[in-house]
């Protein structure tokens, strides 16, 4: 069952033995058949499986203690699992271990809704959280395309089409506790509004991926849902004047709350799959939240300088269930586009770059996307200068799987070149590592530095990141 | 767009002195414009002064981000951002006129604005540092979203110059609201945390709330009639002079004149606290100064009873001694800042014990 990794300490490093010890302590909670480890070494990735030797379903935080405990005394691998809807490979276990399936920690602890803030174990998901919220008048406001899990946001630094208004979860995540790689247990911050002095352990975790600590538990800003939400769609000529647009809305100092685009080749397979009906050009969907009045005066505004960019047929409404349907059909842009060639794998890209440039990175690589005659619907969230595109290519086909690489290669590059990131969303994993030297140099062996002091042994999540 | 004459790098001297401090094993203190000189343990160590390090690097409107020298003073940023109806939406206190916008992102303070707004935590995009092996590393970016490895960006933000010297920062900036009105009303202690507290729940547009003098303030954004209903609800008098909360935010009220202040962290809904003394309640009474001859014990376990903390902001330097700036850290946290310190600043040289003793 043991598969060290060739870059694993010699000699030290013991799964079998870890794993038996586990399976005394957790019994039927620990799983090693061949179907429950490979949906655990495979997420919403092109990459290959790599299964982890054993799972576990923790019931709470002192169960996740005692398993990196013994993980550490073993020099196990050991990797929190979510929902599994992270996009770069982070959940594989790429050198075996053990993975922790953390969807039984789901318990909504406490809202404080004086606090504007609520308390929840790893498990939770966005969307159930809000469900439970429902009657406060509260909500939260981060919303990756998946279901994800609010520990499985925190470790990734997640965002979605709110993150113009409201952040990401660097901005939304006020404390956490979080079991590290001595199997000890941590706070990372009181519930006072500024963190004690110190350093941002929050923060540090917050995107680590897992690699420097497990989150057991996760307290949360919250935010009062708007007395009203008003939402559109408009059209444009080209991704130019979209973009023109969405940078004269942030200028003017328009508080919109989401402002996403949709290329053509995503409108088409949105329509297909969402039912829309939307003309083929460059959309772009809008929303506003704030008082009745200021939403309506916002809509206009909005619609000023969408006719002023060349844009046309803005239509907004206030109407909840033609808004949802919307919104959901932006969440859905990733299955839209797989059923435009159901057989075969997308590989997504993440490019974020300053705002004035994004126009020209998105017609580069729509050219070079023509270029190398690929399916690829592309989907931006402008407000933030980052898009996705979903590059659909048979994985049977070794020339398409170099192609597409390469294609990602490229748009890295690009990204970087124009003052951008590689990635502005969806992380590291292992999908990006080796652009990441690319992008910040020796910096990389800094923060492999900081690894190396938090997690001596490489036993939280190794290969990933670095 | 790049600043003219004061702008000057000085990113090669500062690396020649740090790299000479590691060669003699001496600590270094790390100055800007010196303003903040009270917040914190100066321990013994040459100076270095980045001052001479300034300059705005680079400020695109249209993309709401600046990128300037560490050196470069509060004021010049924020004169440029005034130009183009921008500013810094955490409101930096200004202690002198001096103040850099490096030494405001090493200590992290925040204006009136931070619950509504936000932190500076919230705003740095990236920064280019000198670490404790005297190599310049660039960390995030300029973009608004970026999740390219570890958030160290973050951790340089209140790090009190602890784990290297900050060279340039790249913040994100927001336009000024078209207008602003302030309403203040007389009212008892009680009632006002209460009405704080609803009001930062509620759908206005608050942007501050204060309560000094047995009188509430907040400041709203946004036009008189766009106010109208928040103005009914509250009542009080209106005025449009903003002189208060810049007074508030650079901490220059008569209330601030004072050699020994507290600074208490609460979370909202904390009702008033057991120990006499003079107050001031911002952040919506999240944040609380207080001048008392309470002793720092007594202090920090009635706040930590509360979820808080206590910071002992300004005081002479025997009490700061005997009673410690800040409150002391679990074991275990302590740990982790000790292992952070030594990746980043493995010769100990940098602003030693201005954070917490031994560190």
């Amino acid at each position: 069952m043991s598969n060290p990794a060739s870059d694993a300490p010699a000699g030290e490093r013991d799964v079998a033995l870890a794993c038996a010890i586990l399976k005394q302590r957790f019994g039927e909670r620990l799983q090693t058949g061949k179907s429950i480890r490979e949906q655990h070494g495979h997420t919403l990735s092109w990459l290959p499986n790599q299964p982890p030797d054993a799972v576990i379903f923790a019931n709470d935080s002192q169960d996740v203690a005692d398993i990196v405990s013994v993980c550490a005394e073993h020099k196990c691998p050991v990797i929190a699992f979510g929902v599994g809807s992270s996009l770069e490979g982070h959940l594989n276990a790429p050198q075996g271990g053990v993975c922790i399936d953390m969807s039984q920690m789901n318990q909504v602890l406490e809202v404080q809704a004086d606090d504007l803030s609520v308390r929840v174990q790893p498990g939770v998901t966005r969307k159930a959280l809000n469900t439970y919220l429902r009657d406060t008048g509260l909500f939260f406001p981060i919303d990756p395309g998946a279901d994800a899990s609010l520990g499985g946001m925190a470790a990734t630094r997640a965002s979605g089409t709110n993150a113009v208004r409201y952040g990401t979860m660097k901005d939304n995540v006020l404390s956490l506790r979080a079991v590290m790689a001595d199997g000890r247990e941590i706070n990372t911050a009181s519930r006072a509004k500024k963190t004690s002095a110190g350093y941002d352990l929050t923060r540090l975790l917050v995107g680590s991926e897992g690699t420097l600590g497990i989150i057991t538990e996760l307290t949360v800003k919250l935010h009062g849902i708007p007395e009203s939400i008003a939402g559109g769609v408009c059209h444009f000529p080209d991704v130019e004047s979209a973009c023109r647009a969405t940078i004269q809305t942030i200028q003017y100092g328009i508080p919109i709350a989401r402002i996403e685009l949709l290329d053509v080749s995503q409108v088409i397979a949105s329509n297909a799959y969402s039912k829309l009906g939307l003309k083929e050009l460059p959309t772009m969907f809008v929303e506003f939240h704030g008082s009745d009045s200021a939403t309506a005066e916002q809509s206009e505004l909005f619609g000023e300088i969408v006719r002023d960019c060349g844009g046309s047929d803005f239509e907004w409404t206030k109407d909840e269930a033609a808004r949802n349907k919307l919104w959901q059909a932006r969440h859905d842009a990733y299955w839209a586009a797989r059923q435009m060639r159901p057989e075969a794998e997308a590989v997504i890209t993440d490019a974020c770059v300053p705002i004035s440039r994004l126009a020209d990175c998105v017609e580069e690589t729509r050219k070079d996307i023509e270029a190398n005659n690929f399916l690829a619907p592309m989907v931006g969230h402008v407000g933030d200068g980052n898009f996705h595109t979903m590059v659909l290519i048979d994985m049977n086909s070794p020339k398409e799987v170099a192609a597409a690489k390469e294609f990602s290669e490229r748009l890295s590059a690009r990204a970087i070149a124009m003052g951008g990131t590689c990635t502005g969303e969806h992380g590291v994993g292992q999908g990006k590592t080796r652009y990441l030297r690319d992008e910040l140099g020796d910096t990389v062996d800094f923060m492999a530095m900081i690894k190396q002091a938090f997690d001596p042994d490489n036993i939280l999540n190794p290969g990933k990141i670095f | 767009m790049v600043a003219g004459a004061s702008s000057n790098d000085a990113s090669e001297l500062l690396q020649q002195q740090v790299l000479d401090s590691i060669a003699r094993s001496r600590p270094l203190n790390i100055v800007g414009g010196n303003s903040k000189a009270f917040l914190g343990a100066v321990a013994d160590g040459d100076a270095l002064q980045t001052s001479n390090h300034r300059g705005v690097i680079s400020y695109e409107p249209t993309e709401l981000v600046i990128t300037a020298r560490a050196g470069t003073p509060l004021s010049e940023i924020e004169k440029l951002l005034a130009e183009h109806r921008q500013s810094l939406p955490f409101e930096p206190p200004r202690h002198s006129p001096d103040a850099t916008i490096g030494g405001a992102v090493a200590s992290a303070l925040s204006g009136p604005a931070r619950p509504f707004a936000g932190a500076v935590r919230d705003y740095v995009l990236g920064c280019r540092v000198i670490n404790g092996q005297g190599q310049q590393l660039s960390f995030g970016g300029q973009v608004m979203k970026n999740v390219a490895g570890y958030d160290v960006t973050r951790l340089m933000t209140g790090a009190r110059g602890t784990l290297g010297v900050l060279l340039d920062v790249s913040i994100k900036v927001l336009p000024v609201p078209e207008q602003q009105i302030t309403l203040e009303s007389t009212i008892e202690l009680p009632a006002a945390l209460a009405t704080m507290q609803k009001m930062k729940g509620s759908n206005y547009p608050v942007t501050a709330a204060c309560y000094h003098e047995g009188k509430l303030s907040f400041r709203f954004a946004g036009s008189e009639a766009g106010l109208a209903a928040a103005i009914a609800d509250l009542g009080g008098d209106k005025t449009r002079d903003t002189s208060f909360w810049d007074e508030l935010r650079d901490q220059q009220l008569a209330f601030f004149n004072t050699d020994q202040l507290w600074r208490l962290a609460v979370p909202s809904g904390t009702p008033a606290l057991d120990i006499a003394g003079e107050w001031l309640y911002d952040w919506a009474g999240e944040q609380r100064w207080l001048k008392t001859t309470a002793s720092a014990d007594s202090i920090r376990e009635t706040v930590a009873r509360h979820g808080g903390y206590a910071q002992l902001y300004r005081a002479p330097e025997s009490l700061q001694a005997s009673a410690g700036v800040e409150h002391p850290l679990p074991d275990k946290i302590m740990q982790l800042h000790s292992s952070i310190k030594q990746s980043f600043d493995p010769h100990s040289i940098f602003n030693p014990g201005r954070l917490f003793p031994g560190l």
